[in-house]
């Protein structure tokens, strides 16, 4: 049968390989080419062999960032506080703090634009400006943001949360819209007062979907966050990287991308087991 | 009439095209800076076609950002580099690129500066936070500025807030609760209009610290038929005929600057303002007493620690000596094998002697 | 909007001369509806329509697609105001929906994010609780009293109870429409209004839930509009037959065309029928589907 039929169906071994396979290619691929460049010039930085990387995560994970005044002793610490001081779990923390306000300042979000769904007013005040805001580059106005916001972690929220709220803003508005007519109209009928309406019956069956939109706009505030990050900043993830960038630290920098990856891979992962856990009846359109 | 030439153009390239496909082709990267931006005149006046012809090579200028010079340099992609001392030393030699600086074009005389607001100075800048780019010239002319004052056990106390250099004039203007921040020109031309702005340490207290140098990669100066010898020539040449022009005394000489200027998208005067904290190697003859005078090891030497104890010269470098620096006067400083910075003297020397 | 100044929206309450105010439920004066279209045209749906309806009739409303019959039970439940007109339910003008007027609509009846159970406990619960107060001992004690009553009303239209904990989307499409009806009971309104709320049923389900709405409507002494574009289904289920239809040109609103009342005998239901075809002007309404 041939491979670019619709209708075929692959077996569980084939998909396994297949679906593996690219993984395998890429990491030949670096291999080689790691092995190749070494042998070229042993002291290769761009493409650092497997202990070289196995040596940087070992630093970063265990050692302290250099330029830090160094704690009292060192020496006598166990494998798990050495690691809490390293720098990747620092700077893990760094950022993800500042993942949690952003994403915290979302929940605002999805309250203003399921207002101006619900009721005309909030609607007619709020949804002009919000569209025009929607189109605002955030990093094009950063002098505007510095004035305001100062350089510090006020300013890295905020441009998270003018990057990615208009969006969640403008979604949960159009997911508000999207609720039939005939299920607020039901609502008042069983004796439901205009906010119970609103946050009893069409927040709660949007929120699956709103929780989705928040999901799928987590890159996003992760760009943002690391945008914040490479301005102006004394740690976090996307610092480390910037700074490591100026001297070709890969050894460290690679190992840095593929845990941002993953982080985002499980907060996705758990969002999405959190949103069919809690919600059964959800059945995605 | 228009069209003829058009057609003539064109023959004339389908013409050349086989010829340049024979000549070496070389790449020589420049990003935007005072003591750089020569480069882009060279390019544009011809200068450097001339040389290259000269020597039967090709020669392309290429304009990048910094930083992807230095990553394209690295990488191989360019035969030809403009970049300071110390990142030649933390980013090619670092990385195993056994590099030739063939010319000394300026050192820093005041383009890099620590600007304070509320009359801060060294004293009292632990526990402030300082905006810089940090591990590059700016945090080493920061601790050089420490040292000088007398305060280098504090240098860790002082918070490094590590700024884009894109965004650091705009943010150190619009945030007045940041008191301190290290940057270069024109930056710092920016930042000091602001009111109550002062600066309390920069380039020219540590004059030669801060080279500008172009680069060559030492295996392509090796090349069997030779070609990169004459591309070093080409490029030599070149640089001290442009050098040439910039300091000439008359009123050709503003128009050569207002071109090279305009490599930037800058003005005259504010090109002059620059060149004025910059000092230009104009003559060979000067770059050449510099490159092999003894306090040229001394600052190396001072560049190289601050590299090595801020881990730019790779995690894995357990010593200083692992990357070595070799002077003109043949001398090494580290392992005679692991020599990766070569300062020569050839080149500048035949321009001096009028021999390329 | 306060929460619980539904009850003042209304207008002040209007003396009804010539019916006894005890029986007149709904009264519709000289209603019309147009609505103007993107075009700046202007389009009459109903146009001077007067209707009264007295508590404990059924009645059923007929016509074809687009005649303005789902509009008419739009205003009635208050979700929609008349251009011309108004309405009133027990003297009061209607100006929006409220807990007097139960509705059953064909789709999106049920709110899926709840259980079945959810679903009818939901007025009581709303009704009694604000969003504050609802986490109060009160209210779990209350909750399982309107439990048992949600309960009661499901085993009344034919639901077992191990259908409560599902989610409607579980259910078939006539389970759904039993337990939109319970929820809509459970408030015990004064006129429950179906809009088509058979119309997407298979035929078998349909004359099952035909026969439940009716057994219903006996038993409860609910007063039932009923909005369909089946003749048959609104002479069977209906003691009284509205037909809507327009009188003359296309861009005219509709009247009532004839109103009926059906007699329980069946075999005066052939004629009927014929009336109620003639006068909608159309001979095949169920093809309009």
């Amino acid at each position: 049968m041939s491979v670019l039929s619709i209708s075929v169906r692959p077996n569980r071994m084939t998909c396994w390989v297949l679906s593996w396979f690219l993984f395998a290619a890429g990491i030949c691929l670096y291999l080689y080419t790691a092995q190749k460049r070494h042998k070229e010039n042993p002291d290769d930085r761009v493409v650092p062999t497997l202990a070289q990387l196995g040596a940087g995560i070992y630093q970063a994970a265990m050692n302290p960032d250099a330029d830090e005044e160094p704690a009292a002793d060192s020496a006598g610490q166990s494998a798990l506080e050495r690691f809490r001081n390293g720098m990747l779990w620092k700077d893990t923390v760094a950022s993800a703090r500042r993942f949690l306000y952003g994403l915290a300042l979302l929940f605002p979000a999805v309250l203003l634009g399921l207002h101006m769904g619900i009721f005309p007013y909030f609607g007619v005040f709020f949804l002009r400006f919000i569209l025009f805001f929607d189109k605002i580059i955030a990093l094009s106005v950063l002098p505007i943001l510095f004035i305001a916001f100062g350089i510090d972690e006020l300013s890295k929220v905020m441009l998270i949360v003018i990057g990615v709220t208009p969006t969640i803003i403008l979604d949960t508005f159009n997911l508000t819209k999207s609720v039939p007519p005939e299920q607020v109209v039901k609502g008042f009928t069983l004796g439901a007062r205009d906010f119970d309406v609103a946050y009893r019956v069409v927040l709660k069956q949007i929120w699956p979907r709103v929780l989705n939109s928040i999901r799928l706009n987590l890159k996003p505030l992760m760009l943002f966050l690391f945008a914040g990050e490479m301005i102006a900043s004394t740690d976090g993830l996307a610092y480390r990287i910037a700074l490591l960038r100026r001297h070709m630290g890969m050894n460290i920098i690679i190992p840095y991308v593929l845990w941002v990856a993953l982080l985002l891979f499980l907060v996705d992962l758990t969002m999405r087991l959190l949103n069919k856990r809690l919600h059964p009846w959800f059945r995605e359109a | 009439m228009k069209s003829r030439r058009a057609w003539l153009g064109l023959m004339l390239l389908v013409g050349a095209l086989p010829l340049a496909a024979q000549k070496p082709a070389f790449t020589v990267g420049w990003s935007v800076y005072v003591g750089w931006n020569p480069y882009y005149y060279m390019a544009k006046s011809g200068i450097m076609k001339k040389w290259a012809d000269k020597y039967g090579i090709t020669i392309k200028v290429q304009r990048f950002d910094y930083a992807p010079s230095l990553e394209a340099f690295v990488a191989k992609n360019i035969e030809a580099c403009a970049m300071t001392n110390m990142e030649a030393l933390d980013m090619p030699a670092a990385a195993g690129i056994d590099t030739t600086a063939i010319i000394v074009g300026d050192y820093s005389n005041g383009n890099d500066a620590v600007l304070t607001r509320n009359g801060v100075t060294f004293k009292n800048l632990p526990g402030k936070k300082l905006l810089l780019v940090e591990k590059t010239v700016s945090q080493y002319l920061f601790e050089r500025g420490m040292a000088m004052n007398g305060m280098e056990s504090q240098i860790k106390r002082v918070h490094l807030v590590n700024t884009s250099d894109s965004d650091i004039a705009a943010a150190f203007i619009a945030d007045t609760s940041h008191e301190a921040v290290v940057t270069w020109k024109p930056l710092v031309s920016q930042i000091s209009k602001t009111p109550g702005v002062t600066n309390i340490f920069n380039s020219s207290q540590i004059p030669g610290e801060i080279l500008d140098l172009t680069v060559v990669r030492t295996d392509v100066l090796n090349r069997p038929d030779g070609s990169g010898q004459k591309f070093a020539k080409a490029l030599t040449g070149a640089w001290y005929e442009t050098m040439g022009l910039m300091s000439a005394k008359g009123p050709a000489t503003d128009k050569v600057l207002a071109a090279i200027a305009e490599g930037s998208q800058d003005s005259l005067p504010s090109y002059k303002e620059q060149l004025s904290t910059t000092h230009m190697l104009f003559t060979p003859l000067a770059a050449l007493q510099l490159a092999t005078s003894p306090e040229m090891k001394q600052k190396m030497t001072l560049v190289k620690t601050f590299c090595f104890n801020h881990g730019l010269l790779g995690e894995s470098t357990k010593s200083m000596d692992e990357v070595a620096i070799r002077y003109p006067d043949g001398s090494v400083e580290g392992k005679s094998d692991r020599v990766r910075l070569r300062f020569e003297k050839a080149y500048m020397q035949a321009a001096s002697e009028g021999k390329l | 909007m306060v929460p619980g100044s539904l009850a003042d929206t209304g207008a002040a309450p209007v003396l009804l001369d010539a019916e006894p105010a005890t029986d007149l439920l709904i009264r519709l004066e000289k209603i019309h509806v147009s609505y103007e279209l993107a075009d700046g045209a202007c389009k009459k749906v109903l146009d001077g329509i007067d209707l009264d309806i007295r508590r404990g009739e059924f009645v059923s409303v007929i016509g074809r697609t687009g005649c303005g019959k789902s509009t008419l039970l739009r205003l009635v439940l208050g979700a929609e105001r008349p251009t011309e007109g108004r309405v009133l339910a027990d003297g009061r003008e209607v100006v929006r929906p409220d807990r007097d007027r139960g509705y059953v609509p064909q789709k999106y009846s049920l709110f899926p994010d709840k259980t079945v159970i959810d679903n009818i406990t939901f007025g009581p619960e709303v009704e009694e609780f604000s969003l504050l107060t609802r986490f109060t001992p009160l209210f779990y004690r209350r909750r399982k009293e309107f439990r048992a009553e949600a309960m009661r009303q499901l085993r009344r239209m034919g639901l077992h109870g191990s259908d409560a904990k599902k989610y409607p989307d579980q259910l078939s499409g006539g389970m759904q429409q039993r337990v939109a009806i319970a929820q809509a009971l459970v408030m015990k309104p004064k006129i429950l209004l179906m809009d088509e709320a058979f119309s997407a049923l298979d035929p078998g389900t349909r004359t099952g839930m035909q026969k439940l709405i009716r057994q219903v409507w006996r038993e409860t002494n609910t007063t039932v509009l009923f909005v369909t574009h089946n003749i048959a289904e609104a002479i069977q289920l209906g003691t009284r037959v509205v037909v809507l239809a327009k009188d003359g040109a296309e861009s005219s609103g509709s009247k009532v065309a004839l109103d009926l009342r059906v007699p329980d005998r069946a075999e005066e239901f052939a004629e009927i029928a014929e009336r109620v075809e003639a006068a909608t002007g159309h001979s095949h309404l169920d093809e309009e589907e």
